[in-house]
């Protein structure tokens, strides 16, 4: 069964919106046309933990009611949405991946789940993610999600349900949650747009928590027009989570429509010529900085090495945070984790403190050096990821050695973390595709509280290429 | 030390955590060498409108 064009599932939730506000398109028919295409496609591609069929259906018919009245409830009235399965949804199971929530219900919505309803978005469900949020699951309870574009790859964690559904039109758009790459990573792998946004822009409360210090929601879209929609519903102050920022916010698409002019792009040498980024992905890359050049932007080469210790960094900070949370349960549901989250939580329980201060010490380096690139540069630049999605199973390969061990699980993670870590925003956009057909992300990052600058420059390379056009064949 | 925190660990966890555990060590130990004088090691930007 292959998927024939479906014009309207690939429209951007920005055009669905209008649609839906000038009475050109009712939210029953769009509901019932993405539940079509959940039932016709997921269960190959595994994106989906729970299905809310029933309630969406019902959402549906009270937002298009709201319509006829002339009683929009926000920006994305009427617009099909679906989250994470690690954001709290009242009355509906929240299982973070794992056997041991499998019957945990939450009593009332995450705040950004909250904020999309209110904005009139209508949840479709909850999506599949690695165990915990944590990446390197073997073994996914609730099914294995694939790659839209190559059901033998992986989509990429720990939001791979997220960028699945996106990707291959299941939804308007999804939320995801990037701890130290977590919506970047699968975005680039399923060629879709995943923005992580500065650290405490957005509300954590009713989120599972990862690592308390760099947990961050953020948008999985088709277009960079979206991300800024959806950023401009869930951000800004929340009572909940006093770790939000209390700054006014802007209008994050005002920008759209201009170039890169007068802007300084770092191209970070280290990640494009790391030794373990692909030659396709270096090639991807260095044309998209050519192309970033010739939408008027000034881009140079620049050195950051604390970025090859960043993978290092982040995990025994993000996994000793993680394991403090899980000591009960590890010690009692030992046998209830997959394979991959128990032997990393056990790494982290074990991980001498002495380590741990030095990479809090190599923490605020690291931000240090990000920080004063951003006073010579608007944006920094760079892969998502070193490789495109590799095959399913590699992650059942067993660990032979040390220096396995850190190609794998640091190696993998260079790329993002360093934005993670320093807490500041960062995008993943489609820049190209592998000789094998798989999509490679092109990240930039600014300052904190930037993302105005990264939406601009995003979307000016969106118009400017045609990447974001192709749809995986379903 | 597994055993002294109440963790139970099968004897394929022991081989790849001591695995994992070597490469913490050997990535994170040259840190020592960072300079000194450079900034605290606060855990985060606590507050995210004072750390931009």
């Amino acid at each position: 069964m292959t998927d024939r064009p479906d014009a309207l599932a690939y429209l951007s939730a920005t055009q669905l919106a209008a649609r839906v506000r000038a009475r050109e398109l009712s939210p029953v028919d769009l509901v019932e046309h993405y539940l079509a295409r959940i039932e016709r496609f997921d269960r190959r591609l595994g994106a989906f933990v729970t299905v809310t069929a029933d309630a969406a259906r019902e959402a549906a018919r009270r937002a298009e009611a709201e319509v006829v009245r002339g009683e929009l409830r926000g920006p994305l009235h009427g617009v099909p949405f679906a989250v994470k399965d690690q954001f709290d949804t009242q009355g509906i199971r929240t299982t973070v991946g794992s056997r041991i929530l499998d019957a945990n219900v939450p009593a009332e919505d995450a705040t950004v789940v909250a904020r999309l309803k209110s904005a009139g978005a209508i949840l479709l469900g909850k999506l599949n993610l690695s165990e915990f949020a944590f990446g390197g699951t073997v073994c996914f309870p609730f099914g294995q999600p694939r790659n839209p574009w190559h059901p033998d790859h992986q989509p990429g964690g720990s939001s791979g349900g997220s960028a699945v559904a996106t990707a291959a039109a299941l939804a308007a758009f999804t939320l995801g949650e990037d701890t130290g790459g977590s919506v970047r990573g699968p975005a680039a792998w399923c060629g879709c747009v995943g923005l992580r946004p500065t650290w405490g822009l957005v509300s954590r409360h009713g989120t599972f928590s990862v690592s308390w210090s760099m947990d961050t929601a953020g948008p999985l879209t088709r277009a960079v027009e979206d991300s800024a929609l959806v950023l401009g519903v869930i951000a800004g102050y929340d009572p909940k989570d006093p770790l939000t920022s209390r700054r006014p916010l802007p209008d994050y698409r005002a920008a759209f429509g201009g170039d890169a002019r007068g802007l300084r792009i770092g191209l970070i040498l280290e990640l494009v010529d790391g030794e373990g980024t692909h030659a396709e992905v270096r090639q991807a890359v260095r044309d998209a900085a050519r192309t970033l050049e010739a939408l008027g932007a000034s881009v140079e080469d620049v050195s950051l090495p604390t970025s090859l210790v960043a993978g290092a960094v982040f995990m025994a900070l993000c996994d000793s945070e993680g394991a403090a949370r899980h000591q009960e349960w590890l010690r009692h549901r030992s046998a209830d984790y997959d394979q991959g989250t128990r032997r990393r939580l056990l790494t982290a329980s074990l991980l001498p403190a002495a380590l741990y201060h030095q990479a809090q010490r190599a923490r605020a380096l690291i931000r240090q050096e990000i920080l004063e690139a951003f006073q010579r540069y608007d944006l920094l630049v760079g892969p998502t990821r070193p490789t495109p999605a590799p095959a399913i199973g590699k992650e059942a390969e067993p660990v032979a050695s040390a220096a396995g061990a850190a190609r794998r699980f640091f190696g993998a993670r260079a790329d993002t973390t360093p934005f993670s870590l320093a807490g500041t925003p960062a995008i993943s956009i489609p820049c190209g595709f592998s000789s094998a057909g798989l999509p490679i992300g092109l990240q930039l990052a600014g300052a904190p509280f930037t993302e105005p600058a990264i939406f601009r420059v995003a979307h000016a390379f969106e118009r400017a290429t045609a990447w974001h056009t192709r749809h995986p064949p379903l | 030390m597994a055993r002294a925190l109440g963790l139970p660990m099968t004897p394929e966890d022991l081989a790849e955590v001591t695995h994992r555990l070597n490469a913490f060590v050997d990535a994170l130990a040259p840190l020592g060498e960072l300079p000194s004088g450079g900034p605290e090691p606060v855990p985060a930007p606590v507050d995210p409108d004072r750390a931009a």
